[in-house]
């Protein structure tokens, strides 16, 4: 039996897996860093970079607040007034336990997994609100491409510090493209944009280290797979079934994998069964095939919102690997 | 090109700056106020199309609204109140429990765009919320409730039912958001259901006109 590790690599590599990748399981995701990505549900808080994010009870997520007293960038062509990159504790202490879990990692059976949310496109919207974000591309294009500069400079300080700590295999990073339906912008807007952002810091991994970008979308950004692939993704995380995931890998399987065609909103709901998981897993199996593809719910992590529903779709998973395999 | 079918071209390609110039320069040459609005009204019904086929993203839609509106700002001394929105008002939020704002904004700005006057309830409003709105705005014909989680399609269903039972009448209900289909929309009672903002636009006026 293959390990975890090799499991996956058989599979994205168009070899021989022995079963399918059972969700996130080949990859040891290390969250305890030195810097506060969530609030608890029922409160507030401040990020580093002033953002406040709010998660009310009873909501399956946080927020950032956009309203005039909490939005960080108020105009985009002031940018550099507005926006300051924190500094990023680098002590020994503020890493340890970040550095005692990768250490207690076997290597040769999963991917050390450093985790960085949320990306480039994420950063500007939360600085400035969706609308501004959006219409400032066209408006304020300069100022746009400075500031994504300046966040990809930002990000590519904090990856030096996770690579020094960490020496991780792999990176799964956030940066959510786009609707159910469709992508935010436009592929052409995407290219000029966020392309080059992205090539720098997933280039940046590559180069010391780091074997597997596992890029965290969970949209319809079938129309951005090509930059994907330029940019040096390996497993789109959170493909949903807008996307047509079959014809993906049809289309660049050996180039990029795609992890996911499990809707997280069709299975993870209060009044789930794990019927419904068994049957959603089944089709999403069988549908897209033993090669390029990982079968998972399209959340971000590994863990449902209905307690539950992420064990239940390991189980069906391991059972239509005994079936397919 | 008339000024009245650049005023057209230049809305549809959310040239913001150059739309409030070429608005007076149409008035100038004589044409009348409520044929120019028509005719941003009809880019944005362009703009919604291409957005509903995916030939335009969101920028593009956010950007065209923002020409449009910058048009309406000339000619709104030259229309007469009931005209800017004749199709009356919309009362638009997002169910009570989801927090979700972007595709509401986005419904809100083509229906606005449309010729509806936009009342904005925001995010996780409840049932009562809607009714308190229909009651207090006038002339309300639309009430439009969205929501992305699967997890508020029971808040849906309650704001849907709690309007329909309210025993207002003179309004529609559109409903709308990822999760939500034609046939759950069918389900809970909604008059009309769009899968996306720019037909949510055509839904609205559809639905007033009928």
């Amino acid at each position: 039996m293959l390990t975890k590790k090799q499991n996956l690599m058989e599979t994205i590599k168009g070899g021989n897996p022995d079963r399918f990748v059972n969700q996130y399981e080949f990859m040891d995701i290390i969250l305890e860093v030195p810097v506060q990505l969530m609030c608890p549900p029922g409160s507030e808080f401040k990020n580093s970079w002033g953002i406040t994010f709010r998660w009310p009870e009873g909501q399956l997520g946080q927020f950032p607040v956009h309203d005039d007293e909490h939005k960080v960038l108020k105009d985009i062509t002031e940018w550099r007034k507005y926006v300051k990159a924190p500094v990023i504790d680098n002590s020994d202490e503020a890493w340890a336990a970040a550095v005692a879990h990768a250490n207690s990692i076997d290597r040769n059976e999963q991917f050390v997994t450093a985790f960085v949310a949320p990306g480039v496109f994420e950063m500007c919207h939360h600085l400035m609100s969706m609308e501004d974000a959006l219409m400032a591309l066209y408006e304020e294009p300069e100022a746009m491409h400075e500031l994504i500069d300046y966040l990809t400079e930002a990000e590519l300080n904090y990856a030096k510090i996770l690579i020094d700590r960490l020496h991780p295999d792999a990176l799964f990073h956030h940066d959510d493209w786009g609707s159910q339906k469709s992508s935010f912008i436009s592929p052409a807007m995407f290219e000029e944009f966020y392309l080059p952002a992205y090539k720098k810091i997933y280039g940046f991994y590559k180069a010391n280290g780091v074997e597997l970008i596992v890029h965290h979308s969970d949209s319809y950004a079938a129309n951005l797979v090509p930059y994907m692939i330029e940019m040096g993704i390996d497993i789109w995380q959170g493909v949903m079934t807008t996307n047509n995931t079959p014809e993906l890998i049809k289309k660049y399987g050996g180039q990029i994998s795609f992890m996911g065609d499990i809707d997280s909103g069709v299975v993870d709901f209060p009044e789930w069964t794990p019927e419904i998981v068994a049957k959603e897993v089944e089709r999403a199996c069988k549908n897209c095939g033993k090669l390029y593809f990982i079968p998972n719910l399209t959340q971000g992590l590994n863990f449902s919102s209905f307690p539950g529903v992420y064990d239940s779709a390991t189980e069906a998973i391991d059972k239509m690997s005994k079936e397919m395999f | 090109m008339t000024k009245i079918t650049e005023v057209k071209a230049k809305v549809e390609a959310g040239k913001a700056k150059l739309v409030p110039g070429l608005v007076q320069e149409a008035l100038d040459e004589g044409s009348a106020a409520g044929d120019i609005l028509q005719a941003m009204i009809d880019s944005m019904g362009v703009v919604g199309e291409k957005f509903s086929a995916g030939e335009v993203f969101v920028p593009e839609m956010l950007m065209a609204a923002k020409a449009m509106s910058k048009g309406v700002e000339v000619l709104k001394p030259l229309l007469t109140g009931t005209s800017t929105s004749s199709l009356g008002t919309c009362v638009i939020g997002t169910v009570q429990g989801d927090l979700h704002d972007i595709g509401k904004n986005l419904v809100a700005m083509m229906i606005e765009s449309a010729g509806f006057k936009v009342v904005d309830l925001g995010v996780d409003v409840s049932a009562e919320k809607f009714v308190n709105a229909v009651k207090e705005q006038e002339n309300v014909t639309i009430v439009a409730c969205s929501g992305l989680l699967t997890t508020t399609l029971p808040a849906m269903k309650e704001t849907v039912q709690t309007l329909k039972t309210s025993g207002l009448a003179g309004f529609k209900v559109i409903v709308g958001g990822a999760p939500v289909s034609q046939e759950m929309a069918d389900e809970i009672g909604a008059d009309g259901f769009a899968p996306d903002a720019g037909s949510a636009a055509v839904k609205a006026k559809e639905l007033v006109s009928a």
